[in-house]
Protein backbone atom coordinates (compact mmCIF):
# COMPACT_ATOMS: atom_id res chain seq x y z
CA UNK A 1 0.00 0.00 0.00
CA UNK A 2 2.55 2.40 1.12
CA UNK A 3 4.84 1.64 -2.06
CA UNK A 4 1.91 1.96 -4.22
CA UNK A 5 1.25 5.38 -2.63
CA UNK A 6 4.87 6.55 -3.51
CA UNK A 7 4.36 5.25 -7.10
CA UNK A 8 1.36 7.30 -7.63
CA UNK A 9 3.28 10.31 -6.53
CA UNK A 10 5.62 9.35 -9.03
CA UNK A 11 3.54 9.40 -11.43
CA UNK A 12 1.92 12.61 -10.36
CA UNK A 13 4.87 14.65 -10.56
CA UNK A 14 5.60 13.41 -13.72
CA UNK A 15 4.68 16.33 -15.78
CA UNK A 16 2.14 15.30 -19.00
CA UNK A 17 2.02 18.91 -20.48
CA UNK A 18 -0.34 19.19 -23.29
CA UNK A 19 -2.14 22.35 -22.60
CA UNK A 20 -1.62 24.63 -19.23
CA UNK A 21 -4.18 24.18 -16.10
CA UNK A 22 -6.41 27.24 -16.41
CA UNK A 23 -6.38 28.86 -13.22
CA UNK A 24 -7.00 32.53 -11.46
CA UNK A 25 -4.00 34.59 -10.05
CA UNK A 26 -5.74 35.49 -7.42
CA UNK A 27 -7.85 32.73 -5.15
CA UNK A 28 -10.33 35.28 -3.96
CA UNK A 29 -11.56 38.32 -5.66
CA UNK A 30 -13.23 41.30 -4.20
CA UNK A 31 -16.69 42.31 -5.30
CA UNK A 32 -16.76 45.29 -7.26
CA UNK A 33 -19.03 48.16 -8.26
CA UNK A 34 -21.29 47.65 -5.14
CA UNK A 35 -22.59 51.01 -5.82
CA UNK A 36 -21.78 53.24 -8.70
CA UNK A 37 -20.17 55.65 -6.96
CA UNK A 38 -18.76 56.81 -2.72
CA UNK A 39 -22.75 58.90 -2.65
CA UNK A 40 -26.16 56.70 -2.53
CA UNK A 41 -28.66 59.98 -3.16
CA UNK A 42 -27.83 61.31 0.27
CA UNK A 43 -26.21 58.60 2.32
CA UNK A 44 -22.60 57.59 2.19
CA UNK A 45 -21.80 53.75 0.46
CA UNK A 46 -19.18 51.24 1.27
CA UNK A 47 -17.66 52.05 -2.52
CA UNK A 48 -14.04 52.76 -1.44
CA UNK A 49 -11.85 55.11 -3.63
CA UNK A 50 -8.14 53.78 -5.36
CA UNK A 51 -5.57 55.03 -3.24
CA UNK A 52 -4.91 58.70 -3.85
CA UNK A 53 -7.72 59.47 -5.88
CA UNK A 54 -10.04 62.41 -4.67
CA UNK A 55 -13.93 62.23 -5.19
CA UNK A 56 -15.87 65.64 -5.79
CA UNK A 57 -19.42 64.95 -5.29
CA UNK A 58 -21.77 68.32 -5.96
CA UNK A 59 -24.99 67.35 -4.57
CA UNK A 60 -28.87 69.11 -4.91
CA UNK A 61 -31.91 69.42 -3.61
CA UNK A 62 -34.35 71.72 -4.33
CA UNK A 63 -38.22 73.26 -2.77
CA UNK A 64 -40.78 71.01 -2.56
CA UNK A 65 -42.49 69.24 -6.04
CA UNK A 66 -46.20 70.49 -4.71
CA UNK A 67 -45.01 74.30 -5.77
CA UNK A 68 -46.11 73.02 -10.01
CA UNK A 69 -44.89 74.72 -13.07
CA UNK A 70 -45.53 78.81 -11.49
CA UNK A 71 -42.37 77.47 -9.23
CA UNK A 72 -40.94 74.91 -11.97
CA UNK A 73 -41.24 72.16 -9.73
CA UNK A 74 -39.28 73.55 -6.79
CA UNK A 75 -36.28 74.24 -8.76
CA UNK A 76 -37.51 78.47 -7.91
CA UNK A 77 -36.75 77.61 -4.22
CA UNK A 78 -33.75 78.28 -3.07
CA UNK A 79 -31.36 74.86 -3.58
CA UNK A 80 -29.72 72.96 -0.65
CA UNK A 81 -25.91 72.43 -2.16
CA UNK A 82 -23.57 70.21 -0.88
CA UNK A 83 -19.92 70.00 -2.21
CA UNK A 84 -18.07 67.29 -1.01
CA UNK A 85 -14.35 66.42 -1.31
CA UNK A 86 -13.36 63.04 -0.50
CA UNK A 87 -9.53 62.05 -0.57
CA UNK A 88 -8.32 58.11 0.06
CA UNK A 89 -4.71 57.85 1.78
CA UNK A 90 -5.00 54.41 1.08
CA UNK A 91 -7.36 51.61 -0.56
CA UNK A 92 -9.08 51.42 2.92
CA UNK A 93 -9.35 54.84 4.48
CA UNK A 94 -10.30 58.12 3.03
CA UNK A 95 -10.82 61.97 4.86
CA UNK A 96 -13.51 63.93 3.37
CA UNK A 97 -14.57 67.86 3.74
CA UNK A 98 -18.52 68.71 2.53
CA UNK A 99 -20.15 71.83 2.37
CA UNK A 100 -23.65 72.73 3.06
CA UNK A 101 -25.28 75.31 1.87
CA UNK A 102 -28.19 75.02 4.60
CA UNK A 103 -26.77 76.42 7.66
CA UNK A 104 -23.62 76.87 6.17
CA UNK A 105 -22.50 73.72 7.28
CA UNK A 106 -18.64 72.54 7.08
CA UNK A 107 -18.58 68.63 7.96
CA UNK A 108 -15.12 66.68 8.24
CA UNK A 109 -15.18 63.03 7.93
CA UNK A 110 -13.64 59.81 7.29
CA UNK A 111 -14.38 56.83 5.80
CA UNK A 112 -12.58 53.27 6.57
CA UNK A 113 -13.22 50.10 4.50
CA UNK A 114 -12.84 47.13 7.25
CA UNK A 115 -14.20 44.45 5.13
CA UNK A 116 -15.17 43.95 1.46
CA UNK A 117 -17.37 41.50 -0.12
CA UNK A 118 -15.59 38.07 -2.18
CA UNK A 119 -17.04 36.55 -4.96
CA UNK A 120 -15.91 33.13 -3.40
CA UNK A 121 -18.07 34.35 -0.41
CA UNK A 122 -15.73 33.77 2.28
CA UNK A 123 -16.26 37.13 3.19
CA UNK A 124 -20.49 37.59 2.31
CA UNK A 125 -20.63 41.66 3.23
CA UNK A 126 -18.81 44.60 2.58
CA UNK A 127 -18.86 46.67 5.77
CA UNK A 128 -17.12 50.52 6.08
CA UNK A 129 -17.40 52.78 8.99
CA UNK A 130 -17.80 56.69 9.24
CA UNK A 131 -17.18 59.04 11.92
CA UNK A 132 -17.62 63.00 11.27
CA UNK A 133 -17.54 66.67 12.79
CA UNK A 134 -19.38 69.47 11.48
CA UNK A 135 -20.04 72.93 12.67
CA UNK A 136 -22.94 75.11 11.56
CA UNK A 137 -21.47 78.57 10.68
CA UNK A 138 -24.34 80.61 10.18
CA UNK A 139 -24.70 84.28 10.71
CA UNK A 140 -26.72 83.76 14.35
CA UNK A 141 -25.39 87.88 15.40
CA UNK A 142 -28.79 89.38 15.37
CA UNK A 143 -29.37 87.06 18.46
CA UNK A 144 -26.63 88.73 20.10
CA UNK A 145 -25.81 87.08 23.61
CA UNK A 146 -28.17 84.24 22.40
CA UNK A 147 -25.93 83.87 19.13
CA UNK A 148 -24.27 80.22 19.97
CA UNK A 149 -21.00 79.62 19.94
CA UNK A 150 -18.57 77.28 17.84
CA UNK A 151 -19.45 74.49 20.52
CA UNK A 152 -22.91 74.95 20.38
CA UNK A 153 -22.39 74.92 16.84
CA UNK A 154 -21.21 71.47 16.56
CA UNK A 155 -22.31 68.32 16.05
CA UNK A 156 -21.16 64.51 15.11
CA UNK A 157 -22.08 62.21 13.32
CA UNK A 158 -21.32 57.76 13.12
CA UNK A 159 -22.68 55.48 10.95
CA UNK A 160 -21.71 51.82 10.15
CA UNK A 161 -22.45 50.78 6.01
CA UNK A 162 -22.83 47.06 5.89
CA UNK A 163 -23.39 46.08 2.04
CA UNK A 164 -23.99 43.13 -0.32
CA UNK A 165 -23.87 42.35 -4.21
CA UNK A 166 -26.73 40.27 -3.87
CA UNK A 167 -26.52 39.68 -7.74
CA UNK A 168 -25.17 41.53 -10.81
CA UNK A 169 -28.03 43.64 -10.30
CA UNK A 170 -29.24 43.87 -6.85
CA UNK A 171 -27.13 45.64 -4.37
CA UNK A 172 -28.58 46.81 -0.45
CA UNK A 173 -26.63 48.30 2.04
CA UNK A 174 -28.10 49.06 5.45
CA UNK A 175 -26.44 51.16 7.66
CA UNK A 176 -27.25 52.16 11.50
CA UNK A 177 -26.95 55.57 12.12
CA UNK A 178 -26.45 58.22 14.72
CA UNK A 179 -25.90 61.76 15.41
CA UNK A 180 -25.39 64.12 18.15
CA UNK A 181 -26.03 67.91 18.28
CA UNK A 182 -24.40 69.62 21.55
CA UNK A 183 -27.11 72.27 21.33
CA UNK A 184 -30.00 71.58 19.28
CA UNK A 185 -30.99 75.23 18.78
CA UNK A 186 -34.09 76.10 16.96
CA UNK A 187 -33.22 78.58 14.94
CA UNK A 188 -30.51 76.13 12.92
CA UNK A 189 -32.80 74.25 9.93
CA UNK A 190 -33.47 71.55 11.72
CA UNK A 191 -36.97 69.87 12.85
CA UNK A 192 -35.86 67.95 15.88
CA UNK A 193 -35.07 69.29 19.94
CA UNK A 194 -33.22 66.00 20.65
CA UNK A 195 -29.12 65.66 21.46
CA UNK A 196 -29.32 62.71 20.44
CA UNK A 197 -30.67 60.67 17.34
CA UNK A 198 -30.40 57.17 15.72
CA UNK A 199 -32.30 56.15 12.58
CA UNK A 200 -31.23 53.08 10.48
CA UNK A 201 -30.43 54.13 6.61
CA UNK A 202 -31.00 51.53 3.88
CA UNK A 203 -29.68 51.67 0.21
CA UNK A 204 -31.26 49.73 -2.47
CA UNK A 205 -30.13 49.68 -6.42
CA UNK A 206 -31.27 48.06 -9.42
CA UNK A 207 -29.31 47.93 -12.06
CA UNK A 208 -31.31 48.24 -15.38
CA UNK A 209 -28.24 48.46 -17.96
CA UNK A 210 -24.70 48.36 -17.57
CA UNK A 211 -24.03 51.92 -16.84
CA UNK A 212 -27.59 52.64 -15.01
CA UNK A 213 -29.80 51.70 -12.06
CA UNK A 214 -32.76 52.59 -10.06
CA UNK A 215 -31.78 53.49 -6.54
CA UNK A 216 -33.63 53.75 -3.94
CA UNK A 217 -33.35 55.19 0.23
CA UNK A 218 -35.34 54.79 3.43
CA UNK A 219 -34.10 56.21 6.53
CA UNK A 220 -36.18 55.03 9.66
CA UNK A 221 -35.58 57.33 12.48
CA UNK A 222 -35.67 55.16 15.42
CA UNK A 223 -35.37 57.71 18.66
CA UNK A 224 -38.26 60.23 17.93
CA UNK A 225 -41.52 61.41 15.98
CA UNK A 226 -39.43 63.04 12.90
CA UNK A 227 -40.97 61.85 9.37
CA UNK A 228 -38.49 59.21 7.97
CA UNK A 229 -36.67 60.08 4.56
CA UNK A 230 -37.70 58.88 1.63
CA UNK A 231 -35.91 58.90 -1.79
CA UNK A 232 -35.84 57.40 -5.24
CA UNK A 233 -34.26 57.77 -7.94
CA UNK A 234 -31.78 56.72 -10.94
CA UNK A 235 -28.09 56.96 -11.21
CA UNK A 236 -26.50 56.85 -14.92
CA UNK A 237 -22.56 56.69 -15.49
CA UNK A 238 -21.28 59.24 -18.28
CA UNK A 239 -18.12 60.16 -19.63
CA UNK A 240 -16.42 59.25 -15.99
CA UNK A 241 -19.27 61.29 -14.05
CA UNK A 242 -22.00 59.42 -11.77
CA UNK A 243 -25.13 61.33 -12.43
CA UNK A 244 -27.79 60.88 -9.46
CA UNK A 245 -31.48 61.99 -10.29
CA UNK A 246 -33.56 61.46 -7.46
CA UNK A 247 -36.90 62.76 -5.97
CA UNK A 248 -36.43 63.01 -1.87
CA UNK A 249 -38.44 64.05 1.23
CA UNK A 250 -36.32 66.04 2.82
CA UNK A 251 -33.46 68.59 1.78
CA UNK A 252 -30.73 67.57 3.87
CA UNK A 253 -27.45 66.35 2.53
CA UNK A 254 -24.81 66.19 5.43
CA UNK A 255 -25.48 63.14 7.84
CA UNK A 256 -26.17 64.84 11.02
CA UNK A 257 -29.20 66.94 9.03
CA UNK A 258 -30.38 63.65 7.55
CA UNK A 259 -31.25 62.22 10.82
CA UNK A 260 -32.43 65.70 12.32
CA UNK A 261 -33.35 67.90 9.90
CA UNK A 262 -37.48 66.62 9.94
CA UNK A 263 -38.56 65.11 6.22
CA UNK A 264 -41.87 66.25 4.21
CA UNK A 265 -44.66 64.29 4.03
CA UNK A 266 -44.52 61.27 1.73
CA UNK A 267 -46.48 61.87 -1.22
CA UNK A 268 -46.70 65.46 -0.45
CA UNK A 269 -43.62 66.95 -0.23
CA UNK A 270 -41.24 65.26 -2.61
CA UNK A 271 -38.41 67.23 -4.53
CA UNK A 272 -36.04 66.74 -7.08
CA UNK A 273 -32.43 66.09 -6.43
CA UNK A 274 -29.29 65.78 -8.38
CA UNK A 275 -25.54 64.75 -7.70
CA UNK A 276 -22.73 64.86 -9.21
CA UNK A 277 -20.04 62.35 -8.83
CA UNK A 278 -16.48 62.51 -10.23
CA UNK A 279 -13.44 60.82 -9.27
CA UNK A 280 -10.24 62.58 -9.95
CA UNK A 281 -6.57 60.26 -9.78
CA UNK A 282 -3.75 62.68 -8.10
CA UNK A 283 -0.18 61.51 -8.51
CA UNK A 284 1.72 61.28 -11.80
CA UNK A 285 0.35 59.02 -13.72
CA UNK A 286 2.12 56.14 -15.71
CA UNK A 287 0.82 56.33 -18.98
CA UNK B 1 3.73 -7.08 -5.49
CA UNK B 2 7.11 -6.71 -5.74
CA UNK B 3 7.63 -7.01 -9.59
CA UNK B 4 4.75 -5.00 -9.75
CA UNK B 5 6.69 -2.00 -7.98
CA UNK B 6 9.68 -2.30 -10.24
CA UNK B 7 7.68 -2.49 -13.39
CA UNK B 8 6.05 0.96 -12.58
CA UNK B 9 9.30 2.09 -11.41
CA UNK B 10 11.24 1.56 -14.22
CA UNK B 11 8.64 3.31 -16.06
CA UNK B 12 9.05 6.15 -14.24
CA UNK B 13 12.65 6.20 -14.82
CA UNK B 14 12.09 5.40 -18.60
CA UNK B 15 9.33 8.26 -18.82
CA UNK B 16 11.35 10.85 -16.61
CA UNK B 17 14.96 10.36 -18.35
CA UNK B 18 12.74 10.87 -21.47
CA UNK B 19 10.94 14.07 -20.55
CA UNK B 20 15.05 15.28 -19.60
CA UNK B 21 15.16 15.60 -22.89
CA UNK B 22 11.94 17.07 -24.08
CA UNK B 23 12.05 20.47 -25.30
CA UNK B 24 8.71 21.84 -22.90
CA UNK B 25 9.38 25.73 -22.07
CA UNK B 26 7.04 27.40 -19.65
CA UNK B 27 6.48 30.88 -17.42
CA UNK B 28 4.01 31.82 -15.56
CA UNK B 29 5.32 35.70 -15.64
CA UNK B 30 5.11 36.79 -18.98
CA UNK B 31 4.27 40.44 -20.43
CA UNK B 32 1.04 41.49 -21.99
CA UNK B 33 0.15 44.95 -23.33
CA UNK B 34 -2.87 46.21 -25.23
CA UNK B 35 -2.94 49.09 -26.86
CA UNK B 36 -6.14 50.86 -27.43
CA UNK B 37 -6.03 53.80 -30.15
CA UNK B 38 -8.44 56.22 -30.71
CA UNK B 39 -8.76 58.78 -32.37
CA UNK B 40 -8.69 60.83 -29.40
CA UNK B 41 -7.92 58.88 -26.84
CA UNK B 42 -4.98 56.62 -26.57
CA UNK B 43 -3.99 53.96 -23.70
CA UNK B 44 -2.40 50.76 -22.90
CA UNK B 45 -3.15 48.19 -20.27
CA UNK B 46 -0.63 45.47 -18.79
CA UNK B 47 -0.26 42.51 -16.87
CA UNK B 48 2.98 40.40 -16.26
CA UNK B 49 0.98 37.68 -15.33
CA UNK B 50 0.89 35.78 -18.53
CA UNK B 51 1.00 32.23 -18.43
CA UNK B 52 3.07 30.38 -21.20
CA UNK B 53 4.00 26.68 -22.66
CA UNK B 54 6.17 26.19 -25.73
CA UNK B 55 7.00 22.46 -26.81
CA UNK B 56 9.34 22.72 -29.42
CA UNK B 57 9.28 19.23 -29.57
CA UNK B 58 5.63 18.71 -30.45
CA UNK B 59 5.88 22.21 -31.79
CA UNK B 60 2.84 23.47 -29.83
CA UNK B 61 2.14 26.11 -27.90
CA UNK B 62 -0.61 27.15 -24.95
CA UNK B 63 -0.88 30.84 -23.31
CA UNK B 64 -3.52 31.87 -20.98
CA UNK B 65 -3.94 35.00 -18.97
CA UNK B 66 -5.93 35.44 -16.05
CA UNK B 67 -8.07 39.27 -17.09
CA UNK B 68 -8.34 40.10 -13.67
CA UNK B 69 -4.92 41.08 -13.57
CA UNK B 70 -4.86 43.57 -16.43
CA UNK B 71 -4.46 47.19 -15.54
CA UNK B 72 -5.01 50.49 -17.11
CA UNK B 73 -3.65 52.92 -14.79
CA UNK B 74 -6.93 54.04 -13.64
CA UNK B 75 -8.97 52.03 -11.50
CA UNK B 76 -12.22 52.30 -12.33
CA UNK B 77 -11.52 52.69 -15.62
CA UNK B 78 -10.34 48.64 -14.43
CA UNK B 79 -13.29 48.30 -12.82
CA UNK B 80 -15.65 48.98 -16.01
CA UNK B 81 -13.32 47.19 -18.22
CA UNK B 82 -14.04 43.73 -15.86
CA UNK B 83 -17.92 44.16 -14.90
CA UNK B 84 -19.38 45.91 -18.12
CA UNK B 85 -16.61 44.78 -21.59
CA UNK B 86 -14.78 41.61 -20.48
CA UNK B 87 -17.23 40.18 -18.15
CA UNK B 88 -14.05 38.67 -16.37
CA UNK B 89 -16.73 36.87 -13.81
CA UNK B 90 -17.84 34.97 -16.77
CA UNK B 91 -14.92 34.65 -19.05
CA UNK B 92 -11.63 35.48 -16.95
CA UNK B 93 -9.00 34.29 -19.28
CA UNK B 94 -7.58 35.29 -22.56
CA UNK B 95 -6.30 32.22 -23.99
CA UNK B 96 -4.12 30.80 -27.09
CA UNK B 97 -3.55 27.42 -28.28
CA UNK B 98 -2.07 26.61 -31.26
CA UNK B 99 1.04 24.72 -33.46
CA UNK B 100 4.39 26.27 -34.82
CA UNK B 101 4.10 26.66 -38.40
CA UNK B 102 7.83 26.17 -38.75
CA UNK B 103 10.04 22.98 -37.58
CA UNK B 104 12.11 24.50 -34.93
CA UNK B 105 15.50 24.24 -33.63
CA UNK B 106 17.20 26.26 -32.05
CA UNK B 107 21.15 26.94 -30.59
CA UNK B 108 21.41 29.04 -28.02
CA UNK B 109 21.89 32.70 -29.19
CA UNK B 110 19.98 31.99 -32.33
CA UNK B 111 16.75 34.52 -33.49
CA UNK B 112 14.45 33.01 -35.19
CA UNK B 113 10.89 34.15 -36.92
CA UNK B 114 8.16 32.10 -36.28
CA UNK B 115 4.15 31.91 -37.10
CA UNK B 116 1.65 30.41 -34.81
CA UNK B 117 -1.16 29.20 -35.94
CA UNK B 118 -4.43 28.05 -33.46
CA UNK B 119 -7.34 29.52 -31.55
CA UNK B 120 -7.55 32.73 -29.33
CA UNK B 121 -10.07 33.26 -27.05
CA UNK B 122 -11.39 35.78 -24.77
CA UNK B 123 -14.91 36.39 -23.81
CA UNK B 124 -16.59 33.67 -24.67
CA UNK B 125 -15.56 33.57 -28.21
CA UNK B 126 -13.35 31.31 -30.18
CA UNK B 127 -11.37 32.34 -33.46
CA UNK B 128 -8.49 30.91 -35.79
CA UNK B 129 -5.37 33.51 -35.67
CA UNK B 130 -2.06 33.42 -37.45
CA UNK B 131 0.00 35.07 -35.36
CA UNK B 132 3.83 36.00 -36.65
CA UNK B 133 6.44 36.31 -33.84
CA UNK B 134 10.43 35.78 -32.89
CA UNK B 135 11.95 33.63 -30.84
CA UNK B 136 15.09 33.89 -29.10
CA UNK B 137 17.09 31.08 -27.75
CA UNK B 138 19.03 32.71 -25.06
CA UNK B 139 20.48 29.50 -23.80
CA UNK B 140 19.35 25.85 -23.77
CA UNK B 141 17.32 26.32 -20.98
CA UNK B 142 15.68 29.58 -21.94
CA UNK B 143 14.06 30.90 -24.79
CA UNK B 144 12.45 34.56 -25.19
CA UNK B 145 9.21 34.95 -27.28
CA UNK B 146 7.69 38.02 -28.89
CA UNK B 147 4.75 38.96 -30.25
CA UNK B 148 1.85 41.32 -31.46
CA UNK B 149 -0.61 40.73 -32.98
CA UNK B 150 -4.20 42.67 -33.34
CA UNK B 151 -7.63 41.89 -32.02
CA UNK B 152 -10.78 43.31 -33.00
CA UNK B 153 -13.54 44.08 -30.18
CA UNK B 154 -15.99 43.34 -31.99
CA UNK B 155 -15.47 40.19 -33.65
CA UNK B 156 -15.30 38.97 -29.61
CA UNK B 157 -18.55 40.12 -28.69
CA UNK B 158 -16.94 42.93 -26.86
CA UNK B 159 -18.98 46.13 -26.23
CA UNK B 160 -17.39 49.43 -27.39
CA UNK B 161 -18.18 52.06 -24.41
CA UNK B 162 -19.75 55.55 -26.34
CA UNK B 163 -20.41 57.87 -23.53
CA UNK B 164 -17.64 57.38 -21.25
CA UNK B 165 -14.52 59.58 -20.37
CA UNK B 166 -11.77 57.06 -22.51
CA UNK B 167 -12.73 56.46 -25.94
CA UNK B 168 -11.97 52.85 -26.71
CA UNK B 169 -10.64 51.41 -30.58
CA UNK B 170 -12.02 48.42 -31.88
CA UNK B 171 -9.24 47.40 -32.51
CA UNK B 172 -6.43 46.60 -29.92
CA UNK B 173 -2.93 45.83 -30.50
CA UNK B 174 -1.42 43.09 -28.50
CA UNK B 175 1.90 43.22 -27.66
CA UNK B 176 3.72 39.81 -25.93
CA UNK B 177 7.03 38.83 -24.26
CA UNK B 178 8.07 36.07 -22.36
CA UNK B 179 10.77 34.36 -21.44
CA UNK B 180 10.18 30.59 -20.84
CA UNK B 181 12.59 28.18 -18.92
CA UNK B 182 12.88 24.29 -18.83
Amino acid sequence: MKYSLIVLVLFLYHPTEAQLERKLDAETQAVELIFHAPRHINLLTVEPLDKKTLHFAIMHTFGPLNGGIQNLYGLDNGANIQFSFEYALNEKFSLGAARSSRDKFYNLYGRYHLLKQTLDNKIPLSLSLMGGAGVNTSDYTFLQEANPNFTDRTSFAAQVMIARKFSDKVSLQISPMIAYFNDPNPIYFIEGDQNLYLAVGLSGRYKITGKSSLTFQYIPNLNNELKSNVGIGIDVEAGGHVFQMYFVTSQALNEQYLLAAGNGILGEEFRIGFNVNRVFATGIRKN
Amino acid sequence: MKNFIVFFLFLFILTSSRNAFTQVYKTEAGNVEFLSKASLNEFTGVSSKLNGLIDLEKNELDFYIDLNTLKTGIGLRDRHMRENYLETKKYPFAEFTGKVKEEISLRPGEIKNVTAIGKFKIHGVEREMTVPGKLIAISVNEVKLEAQFKVMLSDYKINIPRVVFYELADEQIITISLNLKK
